[in-house]
């Protein structure tokens, strides 16, 4: 053999065991639980873009609370994971983030929706003995704690609340000679009110209630999910027969409802309705003023005070009103909202629980809880801070009014087949708006054959 | 004389003697260049690390009941054929198979190549600056990110965009009533660069006595180009064909922040059918062996415009 071949070979060797040696230092590298000066690391995830009303509000308030955190711990570091993106990488980056322990957080800022999910692969730790330190506990209403209680445990305390009302311009029911302030008591009076719009003031969308698949299921909160609480049967999970409502008097309604306003021209067009930006982008869109009526959340008010800008509409209590959305009948509540909101909750592997918990009750003190809400669009879920002067005067008329919303407001199913089923009822409102002559019938159908083929035929009825 | 007793002759007189063969080797034979392992290791390593490791764990968890979020997202079993039986029964996955041979037949196989061709070949006997100028922004529109591409065809073909405004129908949503046509163009527009690029180097190769000699015996401009430079194109033809056909299947952005698959299910192609199924209903390993499927389809279609390519040569 020549020498050539013999030095290729040990060549061959070297390469390999480097290689070798390489991989092997990468893959046993893991980050420490301890920073290099003996403190503890306390993991805190959160969503960094999509949660606050601007990034930077989120930066200043997880800031804050960190700070005070270390503080009153002096031998603990924050190490904070954020999380940019919308909401369904929130929710994908936080499930990839407590797949492995070494990257698992130990405090966690959940949606609500899903909640049932999180806790089913035992990603988090129920807090039922940490409440009785709770002070703001018994300030929440049941519909919120209950959020996230599962099989008699909850697993996570509220951070703060959206509700759900009729936006409407009140300069322009004033010029169609609607009356202002304005109380529907029923869709019907909603309808009416919109086709006065259109017959006055031609130019204006009568009424904007977004539809379609584009916005996603975290939409329909803002949507059509409010008139499916208002309708006469709001069920979408039958917890009895443990299946999902594909046709029911409810969901028909609510179609109807869909089907009227584009029969007879009284939403945006099918483009506005149908884009991704038809629920987060209201804000932006009323303030431009050429929309009378809009089935809306909260946060619309906070957009538009000066520290958020988004956009900076200094002048909108005097242009828009809120009054609560109707029941279809005005049945009991008399109105309707549906509840989305964001959790606390603590890693079902961290190894500092006790210290997790602390972190969240400095989140959760009442300052701290209070510009959370004023920051993030939200209703402090506690009574006694969503009525205190500092959140009332954030944002004044509105922040009372949707804290009154509170305790009627309905939680949506927070298991993963609602991502299913809200597909499917997207799918059906989206060929409502295409298409205004679809039958109801037909629209249905969109959404059961839909929500059938995923989840099987044995997961799903028809109620009424 | 026996055979046994034969002894070769010597060299004849006159006849210079023939020189030893060189040591080593033979050379007329390829062999294995066992010194090129190390210089091939660390491509070996990234291929098996990135590409061989991964596609094998995602058949693996297509056979799985993995999820992102759920019951058996921490600890998940083996199932067998279950998910391969859901597939198979699955009318959205059969609607997604023929919406995605619709895009890439239509986006990459006509649309891309089509276009990339004749642009090419217009811009042979186009003026420098036509060509520079032409040239330039069909490469711009290739290089731009998906995002940018995906946006910019969103307010285009929305109502008050551009092209609807064209069309003298500014209300009109074309993403809407044909979002499979608007999203293929899309695509179609982005990869038509790549598409000329190859092309205009394939042109520059074909001699040009072989087009003069054509010419001089009369053959019209279209005889020359469905008779010469054509089959004389053919490997780069099947090339970019293969090439456009594995991008356009592997396309996601541009389709996914169009219409996330919309309006229903009428843009549902196969990467955002798997995107949907594995982080948004959190079924991980049914996302995967949708992935799988499409990995199964890429591999056919690269055999089989590989085979077209080699019956040539």
């Amino acid at each position: 053999m020549s020498r050539k071949y013999r030095g290729g070979r040990r060549l061959v060797a070297l390469t390999a065991i480097a290689s070798a040696m390489t991989l092997i230092a990468a893959c046993t590298a893991s980050p420490s639980s301890t920073t290099s000066n003996g403190k503890t690391v306390l993991k805190v995830a959160y969503g960094s873009q999509f949660v606050f009303l601007t990034p930077q509000l989120a930066i200043k308030w997880w800031g804050t609370v960190a700070h005070e955190f270390e503080k009153a711990h002096p031998n603990v570091t924050v190490q904070f994971v954020p999380i940019p993106g919308g909401y369904p990488d929130i929710v994908n980056k936080m499930s990839l983030l407590f797949r492995t322990p070494s990257t698992a957080p130990d405090v966690a800022e959940l949606p609500a929706g899903q909640m049932g999910e999180w806790v089913s692969s035992g990603f988090l730790l129920p807090v039922n003995k940490y409440l009785s330190t709770a002070s703001y506990w018994n300030q929440i209403p049941k519909s919120v704690q209950n959020e996230t209680l599962i099989n008699g445990k909850y697993y996570g305390v509220n951070h703060g609340e959206n509700t759900n009302a009729l936006w409407y311009n009140m300069p322009m029911f004033r010029k169609a000679g609607l009356p202002v302030p304005w109380h529907p008591k029923t869709w019907a009076d909603v309808l009416a009110a919109a086709a006065t719009i259109h017959a006055k003031l031609p130019s204006v969308t009568p009424l904007w209630l977004a539809g379609g698949s584009a916005g996603g299921t975290i939409a329909i909160q803002y949507n059509g999910g409010n008139l499916l609480a208002g309708s006469t049967n709001s069920t979408i999970y039958d917890a009895k027969t443990g299946k999902w409502v594909v046709d029911s008097p409810g969901l028909r309604e609510t179609l109807q409802f869909y089907k009227t306003l584009a029969q007879k021209h009284l939403s945006a067009s099918v483009s506005e309705l149908l884009n991704p930006n038809a629920v987060d982008g209201l804000p932006g869109l009323l303030a431009k003023d050429n929309t009378a009526i809009a089935v809306g959340a909260n946060f619309y008010a906070e957009s538009w005070v000066k520290s958020t800008c988004g956009p900076c509409w200094l002048q909108a209590p005097k242009i828009m009103g809120v009054t609560k959305l109707p029941t279809i009948n005005g049945q009991g509540a008399g109105y309707a909202s549906v509840l989305g909101g964001w959790e606390l909750s603590i890693g079902a592997q961290s190894a500092h629980p006790q210290l997790a918990w602390d972190f969240i009750q400095t989140a959760q003190q009442q300052t701290n809880m209070i510009d959370a809400s004023n920051w993030g669009g939200w209703v402090p879920p506690s009574n006694v801070a969503n009525s205190a002067a500092a959140f009332v005067n954030y944002a004044p008329p509105y922040q009372k009014f949707f804290a009154a919303l509170l305790p009627a407001s309905q939680e949506e199913p927070n298991t993963s087949p609602f991502t299913v089923w809200g597909t499917g009822f997207n799918n059906a409102t989206g060929a409502i708006i295409q298409n205004p002559n679809i039958s109801i019938d037909a629209a249905v159908n969109v959404m059961k054959n839909y929500v059938t083929t995923q989840l099987g035929a044995d997961k799903v009825e028809t109620i009424g | 004389m026996s055979i046994s007793e034969f002894t070769p002759a010597a060299t004849p007189v006159g006849m210079a003697a023939m020189p030893d063969p060189p040591a080593g080797a033979r050379l007329d034979k390829k062999r294995f260049n066992w010194s090129s392992i190390p210089l091939l290791l660390p491509a070996l390593g990234l291929l098996a690390l990135l590409f061989v490791g991964p596609v094998i764990y995602s058949f693996y968890l297509g056979f799985t009941n993995d999820q992102l979020l759920g019951p058996t997202s921490k600890h998940f079993n083996f199932t067998g054929s279950a998910n391969l039986h859901r597939l198979v029964d699955d009318p959205v996955f059969h609607q997604s198979l023929y919406l995605t041979a619709f895009f890439v037949i239509g986006s990459a196989v006509v649309g891309a190549t089509l276009v990339g061709l004749i642009l090419a070949v217009a811009m042979q006997n186009a003026l420098g600056v036509t060509r520079v100028v032409v040239g330039g922004l069909v490469i711009v529109c290739f290089v731009l990110p998906p995002i940018v591409v995906a946006l910019a065809w969103y307010a285009a073909s929305t109502a008050h965009g551009t092209y609807t405004g064209l069309f003298g129908m500014p209300n009109a949503d074309f993403l809407q009533s044909a979002p499979l046509l608007v999203v293929s163009a899309a695509n179609a527009w982005n990869l038509t660069g790549l598409a000329m690029i190859l092309f205009a180097a394939a042109l520059r190769n074909i001699p040009t006595e072989i087009l003069e000699s054509a010419e001089m015996e009369n053959a019209s401009a279209a005889q020359r180009f469905f008779k010469i430079t054509l089959p004389l194109l053919r490997p780069t033809l099947i090339t970019t064909i293969l090439l456009m056909t594995l991008l356009a299947l592997a396309n996601f952005t541009v389709v996914y922040v169009m219409t996330a698959g919309g309006p229903g299910t009428s843009t549902m192609i196969l990467p955002v059918y798997s995107y949907l199924q594995a982080f948004q209903y959190n079924n991980l390993a049914y996302g995967a062996l949708i992935g799988d499927a499409m990995v199964i389809l890429a591999t056919i279609l690269s055999f089989v415009y590989v085979r077209l390519s080699r019956e040539r040569s």
